[in-house]
């Protein structure tokens, strides 16, 4: 501070007309307005006699309409040689029905000006679209045809497959992609999680068309689904559109799902070596609790303030302090039946192995030491102050009611959640970080020019590590490693 | 065309009395316009006010007119680290602190660098409006960086241009295709700029271009959400009217001179996979030209059904991702399409096509349903992109600052609207032309080794 005045004046002597800091007066922030009151918007929920849960959101401001159709169809129920069974089945929606082409398809919902998409994660599929509101129906009856009468064609597979090759030459070759899909391998093993959602060149090649239709069979039923109507639309009309494009969908049985259980957390370090590489990719975690657990808003808040947005001290470290990195954060990934936290970054390859020390101490400071009232203050005040930012657009609102609807919990939860997250304590951080965080355990992710920094690793203490050239690497394989003769593991290697 | 989804066919059975050979009419319901008011304070500082109660938050944005093509040569991207320098401290706001203050009351808070201007913004709950103006007031009056604070944030800049360019596949295109198109314009050079350039950048750069640059009659805020107009207005001129003004800003940016004739270039770069561009050089936005090119650019590659996407994706299948951009901004710039090359398709096959697709337009012309389809593509854009009080400032912002008239924050629905198939073959006519014609392929660079193509 002291410094940076004094060359200020310096300059201000040797150029004339400076922009007047001098005048400028030395003063605290002005006191705020009276507090706007916030209350969380109108929406009715229904279900309709088939089992779809509807939920309408009117909001007038522009003459549009959108909607989202979530399906509790994901990675998560395929066949366990088949990933990317979801995905495609995902992606081959809008590719033809039993009365419709692609091509009829896409000409209808890009003359009615409309977005028509479709998307699929661990545990859901989503349809999505918006449209002027004059062709809400038209967008409605046609994803309602996508969802209940897909045809798969083999055309349509044979193009989507060639694509989706094309698609992973280009991930398998993107650090940022491989760092993911490495991580979630590496942390999931052989539960669904830890499968690549979009495949892998050779399941892309062994996917069948029965397989899609078997897919599509058992999952997309009402019964197992969410739908949201947001926008230009009264309650009323929102609930006739629904009915009218989705009444006719047929109930049917949905099978339980077992899953395995997620392997128990052990150290790994995996380098994907990508010679030439600018930076290399950081990625730092283990499996964590599910989105129902207890302690998830302790946890979450915990996450938040190791990387989240209010607190965030591993930015505060690698970047502001540091100058290491653009971007540094923490995400704690929860869903229904499992989670994971994930730390991750990208730096110079000459800050690896001190990005990855700084990254690892985080977690380790995090249970060792209380975090001090007016950091946790922080993040707490950031939730609170956040919510009407949270609520600016109808979809956002849907999507607070649809979160809280998919992971079975009341939407009278959005209500409550902020006092609950007022009322954590320091002392409650500290509790579930030492229950739920294990520094010894963490998996580590690094895809670079490995050549360049792997001394780096054995100074900061990460002696052992799995060295893998990006040609070799097969994320089938439990050993990651493309190997000669099948999936054997080669010897020597630590099991997955 | 044969497959007429049912709206179209009803709009046309009631076209019959229309004259003939006229576009079946397609009424696009219009959306609300702005309520806006806009001042200019004694400083120079433009001002622009919407009220907005939809939701109790408040958006500021500060736009100044500076952005990359105002580098000198020899400072290249220049102008977005300084953006980032701009939180790192003035006379009552420490270092980073800025952020930090805005997380704490639940807001968000960033900026923007582009070719052609700076845009810093805040939104936060509605009671916090005299805060952000404060914040914004105290850095366009005494930015204060330090060496050291300078030096580590040029090396998050740095980080920023591997993460964002080099270390991804693609991610050098943009900088590939503007550099092998201009000679001249600095639209030449991307806005993170060089690494020479970043690393040659020093402290009193950064003081010479606040001087010069980060003056009220420099700048525009444009203020939207949940307040009373007569207060906001009080509390801007009361922080934000305070800031003393400058010196006329210096506008020396060398013209693009035309070019003589059509330009093959042929490159190779790390990647996965080749990627052949075909480029024209175009007009500015706000020239009446803009709206048809921007409808062209629609009709090649919005959708599915979009040529670009028909014709090398899915029917001839030699594409793995085909589209197209009429890049409007506040100089002449570029209509340019890319297609990313299916492994077992050569690339001059994909350029051939990429070619030939924007010589229909230019013979042919575009057909009625067509132009239809991309007004209703552009309407629904043109809502969807003003639900939030951000997006809301971010139009009215860019009709002032880049238009030069904040009328045409609304207008432009009508211009759009208005546009005629005439129109859109005629700016083909007037811009595909072989003089101002590239070609340019990225080959693998193993693939260039071997002697593939």
């Amino acid at each position: 501070m002291h410094r940076s005045r004094l060359m200020l004046l310096l300059v201000a002597l040797v150029l004339p007309a400076l922009s007047g800091a001098q005048g400028w007066p030395s003063e605290g922030p002005p006191p705020p307005l009276a507090v706007h009151r916030v209350d969380f918007p109108d929406y009715q929920l229904r279900t309709l006699p088939n089992g779809l849960q509807v939920l309408v959101v009117p909001h007038h401001e522009q003459p549009s309409v959108s909607f989202r159709l979530l399906v509790g169809a994901g990675a998560v129920q395929e066949p366990a040689d088949r990933p990317g069974v979801a995905s495609m089945v995902a992606s081959l929606l809008n590719q033809g029905t039993a009365t419709k082409s692609a091509g009829e398809i896409a000409t209808l919902i890009d003359s009615a000006g409309g977005i028509l998409g479709v998307g699929s994660a661990n545990e859901l599929t989503s349809v999505y679209g918006a449209v002027i509101k004059d062709r809400t129906d038209l967008a409605l009856a046609l994803a309602s045809d996508l969802v209940q009468h897909p045809a798969f064609p083999a055309d349509e597979i044979a193009l989507h497959r060639k694509q989706s090759l094309s698609a992973l030459q280009v991930g398998y070759d993107d650090p940022d992609y491989l760092a993911n899909a490495v991580f979630d391998r590496i942390i999931f093993g052989l539960h669904p999680f830890g499968r690549p959602n979009e495949g892998t060149p050779q399941s892309i090649e062994r996917i069948t068309q029965s397989d899609l239709a078997a897919f599509h069979r058992t999952w997309f039923v009402p019964n197992n689904a969410l739908l949201a109507i947001v926008g230009d639309v009264t309650v009323e009309e929102g609930f006739a559109a629904a009915a009218q494009a989705f009444g006719n969908w047929e109930r049917r049985s949905v099978p339980e799902i077992t899953l395995p259980t997620p392997p128990v957390a052990a150290r790994r370090v995996v380098v994907i070596d990508r010679p030439g590489s600018a930076q290399t990719e950081i990625r730092v975690g283990h499996l964590a609790i599910p989105r129902t657990h207890p302690d998830y808003i302790a946890f979450d808040l915990a996450i938040r303030i190791l990387g989240g947005e209010g607190a965030n001290r591993l930015f505060g470290v690698l970047r502001s302090d540091r100058g290491l990195t653009y971007g540094a954060s923490a995400d704690f990934h929860a869903f229904r039946s499992s989670g994971d936290v994930e730390a991750e970054t990208n730096t110079r390859t000459s800050g690896t192995g001190e990005s990855l020390r700084l990254m690892v101490d985080e977690f380790a400071r995090l249970r060792r030491e209380l975090v001090h009232p007016a950091e946790l203050r922080g993040a707490q005040d950031f939730m609170a102050g956040h919510f009407p930012l949270s609520i600016e657009t109808p979809a956002a609102i849907a999507e607070q009611v649809l979160t809280r609807l998919f992971y079975g919990q009341s939407p009278s939860e959005i209500e409550t959640y902020l006092d609950k997250v007022a009322r954590v304590t320091p002392a409650e951080i500290q509790r579930v970080a030492r229950e739920w965080l294990k520094p010894d355990q963490l998996s580590i992710v690094l895809v670079g020019d490995a050549a360049t920094f792997v001394d780096q690793l054995k100074t900061m203490g990460f002696s052992e590590y799995e060295r893998i050239p990006i040609a070799d690497l097969d994320l089938d394989a439990p050993t990651l490693r493309r190997s000669p003769a099948g999936r054997a593991p080669a010897p020597g290697l630590p099991p997955a | 065309m044969i497959r007429t989804p049912w709206p179209r066919a009803l709009a046309l059975a009631a076209s019959l009395l229309i004259v003939l050979g006229a576009a079946p009419p397609d009424t696009i319901v219009r959306p609300p316009k702005f309520d806006y008011k806009m001042t200019t304070l004694p400083n120079g500082l433009q001002v622009v006010l919407l009220e907005d109660h939809s939701t109790p938050i408040v958006h500021l944005a500060v736009w100044y007119h500076v952005g990359s093509k105002d580098e000198k040569p020899g400072r290249t991207g220049f102008a977005h680290l300084f953006e980032h320098l701009m939180f790192k401290g003035s006379k009552n706001v420490k270092p980073d602190q800025h952020p930090s203050w805005i997380t704490s009351i639940g807001g968000e808070a960033n900026a923007e660098t582009d070719e052609d201007a700076t845009i810093y913004w805040e939104t936060v709950p509605a009671q916090h409006l005299p805060l952000v103006l404060w914040l914004e007031a105290d850095r366009m009056a005494s930015l204060d960086v330090s060496e050291d604070k300078f030096k580590t944030e040029r090396e998050v800049v740095k980080e920023e241009r591997r993460m964002r360019y080099e270390n991804q596949p693609f991610g050098r295109l943009p900088e590939i295709i503007f550099d092998k198109a201009f000679t001249t314009h600095p639209y030449k050079h991307q806005t993170i700029g060089s690494m020479a350039d970043l690393e040659a950048a020093s402290i009193s750069d950064v003081r010479a271009f606040y001087r010069t640059y980060y003056v009220p009659n420099n700048a525009t805020a444009v203020l939207v959400g949940d307040f009373d107009s007569g207060e906001a207005q009080q509390l801007v001129q009361r922080f934000l009217g305070r800031v003393p003004p400058g010196k006329p800003v210096p506008r020396e940016i060398p013209a693009e001179p035309p070019h003589r004739g059509e330009s093959r270039v042929s490159v190779t770069e790390a990647w996965p996979l080749p990627a052949v561009v075909v480029s024209y050089h175009i007009t500015y936005d706000g020239h009446p030209d803009a709206y048809p090119l921007h409808i062209l650019a629609k009709i090649l590659s919005d959708g599915d059904s979009s040529r670009l996407y028909k014709s090398l994706v899915y029917e001839k299948q030699i594409a793995l991702a085909a589209f197209g951009e009429a890049k409007l901004i506040e100089h002449p710039n570029l209509f340019y399409a890319v297609a990313i090359v299916q492994p077992g398709h050569q690339p001059q096959e994909a350029l051939r096509e990429l070619d030939r697709q924007l010589e229909l337009v230019r013979q042919n012309g575009v057909t009625a349903d067509e132009l239809n389809r991309a007004k209703r593509q552009f309407a629904r854009d043109y809502i969807l992109g003003r639900e939030t009080v951000r997006q809301k400032a971010l139009h009215l912002g860019h009709a002032v600052v880049i238009h030069n008239d904040i009328k045409s924050a609304d207008g432009e629905f009508d211009l759009f609207q208005k546009v005629s198939l005439e129109d859109v073959q005629r700016v083909a006519r007037t811009y595909f032309t072989p003089e101002s014609r590239m070609l340019l392929t990225i080959l693998p660079r193993e693939a260039a080794a071997a002697g593939r193509p």
